[in-house]
């Protein structure tokens, strides 16, 4: 039966042929039960592959987290569609990238549709001609949609095969599957074109040219030869190999890093902002499984393990990471694939019993690697498919700290935490003298706050940080808000303990504070230190603890916008000391807390917009000063720090003066340009400030 | 190897000691006590020799010994935390002076049979530096003081020790006592996590009549007064003016 086009539908038409092809043209009834045996068996060893992963994925404890699928689809959509996360780093291999996820993604779709029109003309009998959908004006627009995505395809795959045989990034892993199955692919995007050129000889369908690459195809092959006479077995010959290399890619899935289509998918719709944040573990938990942390695979989370298999190995980690760069035993990417390479080696159980698989620590990864690690999180934050090392690492270290696997001066600065409230061990009673000469309001003498200052550790007993602190006091002072300390009451947050691994500590640290603040009904806290802010914002709601956090920077913008603060422009030009400046940005405030405008509209309030100078790494592409996750505390030796090329890229500016908005950067930073550059100097935004600030004399105290 | 650590509790170093109104101790009240840090790397050390098998035999054991009140359970379970195998606590009434600790530990060593008894070479509180000098004479075992390092070879223990001469190198038969220098090692950190799973390990409480021992004590505190520190830090302009002060205020020069 002929179907008439309406002639408003579709100009394309020509006479009574209708715009189509035949499906499974050309294949005779022998090759089509061999390719349905074939696909059913490719399907089956995809299937059972998958299994396989499933069952390994679930031997992790499952996640506490209900799964958001509303949050997944717009996810899927963002991020997974738009290729924005593989975009992100790497650009021109970012974009590559995406043009071979479009290309696949469209021809996936396309082969789908295929099937579905096959199977509705099967289940509504129409004939080899007489297709159910494929025809028409949908069939040009599918016609000219696959040839084109193809072609995206296909540059992709060239385009990285070149990039594999450069080879000049040792970041990117490779091995010979990889090879196979970009090769694979490359070869079925052609044989695709080829097949698509016979068949344009073979059935001489209206309007070939909108297959354009087939057409050109078609064109090339009938110059050499080919004709409607001799172009079956040849067509069949192509088809074969075409559908041979799909069953085989199709088969091959689990079994390649092709398999981070789906885990990664997974794990990337899966995953909402993670930066910053941990899990954590329960009394309970410890009382009842009798240990703390990742000693074993299955003591990682589903999704862990999952993202395990997300993984690709393309080393953008790597590449952004500190501690690697510093020449420290870390790379994530290996930390990664380690845990990967241990799962695949294992075989998924299905009972319950003990695991019969072999430790990770030492055999898989190294303490020594563990503790490299800063969190600054840049890994986490560039991974395209958001796999997490930082708390892998975090959660492997926890179980070195509850085997008793740190010692010398971080394990003592764990122990001072907890008798003294602070990483020192100075005496809880001097924790105000930093306000000492200065009438410093405190919980007590202020009952009536509006914002509660937190000072921290290091503003409390490091007398190059108490600076700092006094600095932001003068300042709150002279624009009138009315805040509080909580003096000698305040405590070490624990931040740096439960980077450490140290969950337990930082659980009764965070205990303390909560009870203290809301004892005094606490509601906004300010702070300098970027990692008590992160403490306080991301890990103290899991322990009652819900306060509305700011960094320094972020109300002294707003103080200096409102007119509550008034620069004096005259001053640094009268002064003439501070030079240009240079900004590091704090891991914990840029990267992890999003937060890098204000800490430069103050300095542009202070000097001018000129005066800036940026380093290649900024805001939350920031390089870590290298104290960040308890590394400040292992007292390594100046030239063996994390860190060292981040002095090294602030000297290169040619600034006179860095500012840093964080104690430990200042720290860092302040010991590399001692011993590199003594002629530099740095301040924490807050000094800067102070500097060009006019003081009407002490006004009143009005509200914030 | 079963190796015997002796400890001791003391005030947290870190914290501000107070003497109490009596004027004969400090006050003890709000006061955190710690192990006594060269019996912390004692126990390490043990636990080291146990672990790596230093001393070439497969069993070893590793005993911690307190000697005071209740509240030392505490410091045990550190001990323990940090892998020590068990615990004794001998408890006294009165905390006894260093004589009498080691004749408590005589009896102990009497009574547990180690081949080694590991303990630090004096603890931070009142620094004496005599129990593990008085246990040796009294087991008449050998014995090597202030280690730095500690090897075994063919049944016997050589020490480096850390005199103010130098290092000295000392070989001694076993069983002996050893005490520990602040460079022998850098004691592990015991967590939460630890602690409680060494709530399991066993602590042996002994009273001290039970160990034969009346205490003769031999040392009387007279008078304690707090430490005065008069330190002063002046920042000076030049090398010039550094010189001149310690020639004249200071009088070095």
């Amino acid at each position: 039966m002929m179907v008439e086009e309406p002639a408003s539908v579709l100009a394309l038409a020509v006479g009574n042929e209708p715009l189509t092809r035949e499906v499974f043209g050309n294949i005779d009834s022998v090759s089509k039960v061999l390719f349905y045996c074939l696909a059913t068996l490719s399907v089956v060893i995809f299937g059972w592959g998958i299994w396989r992963r499933v069952r390994l994925w679930r031997m992790g404890r499952p996640s506490k987290a209900k799964v958001d699928w509303r949050a997944a689809l717009r996810g899927f959509w963002a991020k997974v569609m738009t290729q924005h996360t593989v975009r992100r780093s790497r650009r021109r291999a970012g974009i590559i990238h995406a043009l071979m996820f479009w290309g696949f993604s469209v021809l996936f779709v396309g082969t789908i549709l295929i099937g579905i029109e096959e199977y509705a003309s099967l289940i509504l009998g129409r004939g080899a001609h007489d297709p159910v959908i494929h025809k028409g004006l949908y069939f040009a627009i599918y016609e000219v949609a696959l040839d084109l995505f193809g072609l995206f395809f296909l540059v992709g795959c060239l385009w990285f095969i070149r990039r594999r045989l450069r080879a000049a990034k040792t970041s990117i892993g490779h091995n010979a599957l990889d090879w196979v199955v970009i090769l694979s692919f490359l070869a079925i995007g052609v044989t695709g074109y080829f097949v698509e050129g016979l068949r344009i000889i073979r059935e001489a369908t209206p309007h070939p040219e909108l297959s354009f690459v087939g057409f050109g195809v078609s064109k090339l092959l009938g110059g050499l030869g080919v004709n409607e006479a001799n172009v079956d077995p040849v067509h069949l010959a192509l088809w074969w190999v075409h559908a041979l290399l799909v069953f085989g890619i199709i088969a091959a899935f689990p079994y390649t890093r092709l398999l981070h289509v789906i885990a990664g998918v997974i794990n990337l719709v899966s995953t909402g902002k993670h930066l910053g944040q941990l899990e954590p573990v329960t009394l309970e938990e410890l009382e009842e499984t009798g240990k703390v942390g990742v000693e074993r695979l299955e003591d990682l989370t589903r999704q862990q393990l999952l993202s395990l298999d997300a993984c690709v190995s393309c080393g953008r980690c790597e590449d952004v990471c500190p501690a690697f760069e510093a020449g420290k035993p870390l790379s994530p990417r290996d930390v990664v694939q380690g845990l990967h390479q241990a799962m695949d080696a294992l075989s998924p159980r299905s009972g319950e019993g003990e695991s019969d698989a072999p430790g990770l620590h030492g055999e898989v990864i190294g303490a020594e690697t563990l503790w490299s690690c800063t969190s600054c999180s840049a890994c986490t934050e560039v991974c395209p498919l958001a796999v997490d090392p930082v708390r892998l690492i975090v959660d492997m270290r926890r179980f070195l700290i509850g085997e008793g696997g740190l010692s010398g001066p971080p394990a003592a600065a764990l122990q001072k935490m907890q008798r003294s409230g602070n990483p020192w061990g100075l005496a809880k009673q001097d924790r105000f003298d930093w306000a000492e000469g200065l009438e410093v309001p405190t919980v007590v003498t202020n009952p009536g706050f509006e914002v509660l200052y937190w000072i921290g550790c290091a503003a409390s007993y490091d007398r190059r940080a108490q600076k700092v602190a006094r600095a932001v006091v003068k300042l709150l002072e002279i624009a009138g808000v009315n805040y509080a300390t909580l003096g000698p009451e305040e405590r070490c947050n624990g931040e740096s303990a439960r980077r450490m691994g140290d969950e337990f500590l930082f659980q009764e640290l965070a205990g303390h504070n909560v009870e203290t603040l809301a004892r005094y009904e606490v509601r906004k806290v300010i702070t300098h230190c970027p990692h008590c802010l992160n403490s306080l914002k991301k890990d103290y709601p899991q322990f009652g603890g819900d306060y509305e956090v700011m960094h320094h920077t972020q109300l002294l913008s707003q103080l200096v916008l409102d007119g509550r603060l008034k620069v004096d422009s005259e001053a640094e030009l009268r002064e003439g000391k501070r030079g240009r400046i240079t900004y590091h940005d704090p891991c914990y405030l840029a990267r992890v807390n999003g937060i890098s405008e204000e800490p430069r509209r103050l300095i542009e309030a202070v000097r001018g917009p000129e005066a800036l100078v940026e380093m290649e790494r900024n805001r939350s592409g920031t390089a870590c000063c290298g104290a960040g996750g308890g590394r400040m505390w292992f007292d390594d030796a100046l030239d063996e720090r994390v860190g060292g090329s981040r002095v090294s890229e602030v000297i290169e500016t040619g600034a006179q003066t860095v500012a840093v908005s964080c104690p430990f950067c200042l720290t860092m930073v302040g010991d590399g340009l001692a011993a590199k550059a003594p002629h530099m100097e740095v301040v924490d935004i807050a000094e800067l400030l102070a500097e060009v600030i006019e003081e009407p004399g002490r006004s009143e105290s009005t509200s914030m | 190897m079963k190796i015997l650590v002796p400890s001791k509790r003391v005030p947290d170093p870190d914290q501000r000691i107070r003497i109490a109104a009596s004027g004969h101790a400090i006050e003890k009240d709000d006061l955190p006590f710690v192990l006594n840090p060269f019996d912390a790397i004692s126990i390490e050390e043990a636990l080291r020799i146990r672990d790596e098998n230093r001393a070439g035999e497969d069993e070893g054991e590793v005993v911690v010994v307190g000697i005071g009140g209740a509240a030392y359970e505490k410091e045990l379970r550190t001990a323990m935390a940090m892998g020590a195998d068990r615990a004794l606590l001998v408890e006294c009434e009165t905390a006894p002076d260093p004589w009498n600790v080691a004749r408590i530990l005589q009896a102990v060593v009497e009574r547990e049979q180690p081949a080694l008894v590991l303990m630090g070479k004096q603890a931070v509180d009142d620094d004496s530096n005599q129990v593990g000098q008085f246990l040796a004479a009294l087991l008449d075992w050998p014995q090597a003081t202030f280690a730095s390092k500690i090897e075994f070879d063919a049944g016997r223990v050589r020490v480096t020790r850390e005199t103010d001469m130098g290092i000295e190198t000392v070989s001694m038969e076993l069983p002996a006592v050893i005490t520990a220098d602040l460079r022998l090692n850098e004691p592990r950190y015991a967590s939460l996590p630890a602690i409680m799973k060494a709530k399991r390990k066993p602590v042996d409480r002994i009273d001290c009549a039970d160990l034969g021992i009346a205490i003769e004590p031999r040392v009387r505190i007279l008078e304690m007064e707090p430490l005065v520190s008069k330190r002063t830090c002046v920042q000076v302009s030049s090398g010039t003016e550094l010189l001149a002060r310690l020639r004249d205020e200071v009088g070095v020069l």
